[in-house]
């Protein structure tokens, strides 16, 4: 079995002397889409920015394909680089779309035609064919969140972490997220997607992994989640 | 009314006949302003920023400090480099008082705590998620400050107008250690203070209009800029 891409041992992280994230042991694979579930200040953001290689934890290890993270600057530029984390409120750089597209991609060193290339392909994937010289602070809020989401596929990133993709976002660009993420998981890309909506894992069919001030208080494949029937094991019921 | 309106007309036909006492003291005062915003520019700028993106434990005094020099009198500043710079001074034996470099070294140290301040009010005004942003997109530490500078790019282009504005219209150090010397260290604010005194009214029109143009399209080129590019 493939080394998994994270190794998360005792690991806790704080906030203003407040323990934010409390894990003991975690572990996510290549071509697996997860959930992280909670309310929150559950810690879900917590456990993406420790995943980006943005905050290091105060205590504990973590591992990135086998190799213990270090939190120093010249491994976490290399880390970040495989690693690609859609913020829950994200930003678009001043510019056109194109050129927040490409700013990924250009940050690994790819310019020219290849560069070109991948920006017309992300968008095509994200369903924003075309809008390549639109100004990006022109866009509605859905198509904003589609070109965040082109922006990170054209990294080309073996890990991509999205921190709520679904808040406020309409019907259709919705439909859209949800099937890129499943695509991209059969690309071998895994997948790590933090969500208030309790029903998100069963409707993916994704690993749940579920935060409660800050503690992991379950981790269930999807087969588990649909097991739980009676009311008292309902997703609602735990969170 | 009537001195003044034909002052008025005198001062314009000084400007449209190219005197070249006006221009000599427009030349003088424009290249000193421009070396000192440029000097002044690549200190204040670094240390705006570094103190608006950082946490240290003296950074509210910093900041106070900074605020405090703004309202550094110029004459104090003229006089305490003139300390420096006088042949007693520590610096003395460099020869540069009433050298147009002295009026640069002055009109510098006037401007870093302007452009700092400028800069450092532009990074507290950034959105905070642009450097992340572009770190978790794999930039490094400088492609990710070049994108924040980027960003505020107005900011900043507004920090160093402040300072160029603030060094053209000052007197106080360049009388100081320029010594107002004509056809070398006059500028356009010594000469309006020296003509006007000797009853040239005309001549100190004539430049006080120059240099009201020069802040003025300054200005101007700088909000049409910035309307150009509003999202």
């Amino acid at each position: 079995m493939r080394v998994p891409f994270y190794q998360l041992a005792g690991i806790e992280a704080h906030y203003h002397d407040k323990i934010a994230l409390m894990v003991d042991e975690l572990a996510l694979r290549g071509g697996q889409l997860n959930v992280v579930a909670g309310l929150n200040g559950s810690g879900k953001s917590t456990l993406l920015n420790v995943l980006a290689f943005l905050m290091q934890p105060t205590q504990g290890v973590v591992k990135f394909s086998g190799k213990r993270v270090r939190w120093d600057r010249a491994q976490l530029r290399e880390l970040r680089q495989s690693v690609t984390l859609v913020h829950q409120d994200p930003f678009l750089f001043r510019g056109s779309v194109a050129s927040n597209v490409s700013y990924g991609a250009k940050a690994r060193g790819i310019s020219g035609y290849a560069l070109q290339e991948r920006v017309r392909e992300s968008l095509e994937l994200v369903g924003l064919s075309g809008f390549e010289a639109r100004n990006a602070n022109g866009l509605s809020g859905g198509e904003a969140r589609r070109v965040v989401l082109a922006r990170a596929l054209a990294c080309d990133p073996e890990v991509i972490l999205l921190d709520e993709p679904l808040a406020y976002v309409d019907e259709l660009s919705t439909r859209i997220i949800e099937s890129l993420l499943v695509a991209l998981v059969h690309r071998g890309v895994l997948v790590v997607v933090s969500s208030h909506d309790p029903t998100l894992g069963l409707r993916l069919n994704a690993r749940t992994i579920r935060l409660r001030q800050g503690r992991l208080i379950q981790d269930s494949e999807p087969q588990e989640m649909y097991a739980a029937k009676s009311p008292e094991n309902s997703v609602y019921a735990i969170l | 009314m009537g001195s003044f309106t034909q002052s008025v007309g005198t001062a314009f036909s000084l400007i449209f006949s190219a005197d070249r006492e006006v221009y000599a003291a427009v030349w003088t005062s424009v290249s000193t302003a421009a070396w000192s915003t440029v000097i002044a520019s690549l200190f204040g700028l670094p240390i705006g920023m570094a103190i608006g993106l950082s946490d240290f434990p003296l950074k509210r005094l910093a900041v106070i400090l900074l605020n405090s020099l703004m309202a550094m009198p110029t004459v104090v500043l003229g006089l305490l480099i003139f300390g420096l710079l006088s042949r007693q001074g520590v610096l003395g034996g460099l020869g540069l008082l009433f050298t147009p470099k002295a009026i640069i070294v002055g009109q510098s140290l006037l401007a870093i705590p302007i452009i700092a301040n400028y800069a450092l009010s532009a990074v507290r005004a950034a959105d905070a998620r642009i450097l992340p942003t572009a770190l978790t997109l794999g930039a490094s530490t400088v492609q990710s400050f070049n994108q924040l500078t980027n960003e505020i790019r107005f900011g900043i282009m507004a920090a160093v107008i402040a300072g160029f504005g603030r060094v053209i219209s000052e007197v106080g150090v360049a009388m100081m250690l320029g010594g107002n010397i004509r056809w070398y260290t006059r500028t356009m604010t010594t000469a309006i203070a020296l003509e006007t005194s000797k009853g040239e009214f005309a001549f100190g029109l004539a430049l006080g209009i120059v240099l009201m143009l020069i802040s003025f399209s300054i200005n101007v080129g700088l909000s049409s800029m910035q309307e150009e590019h509003q999202p």
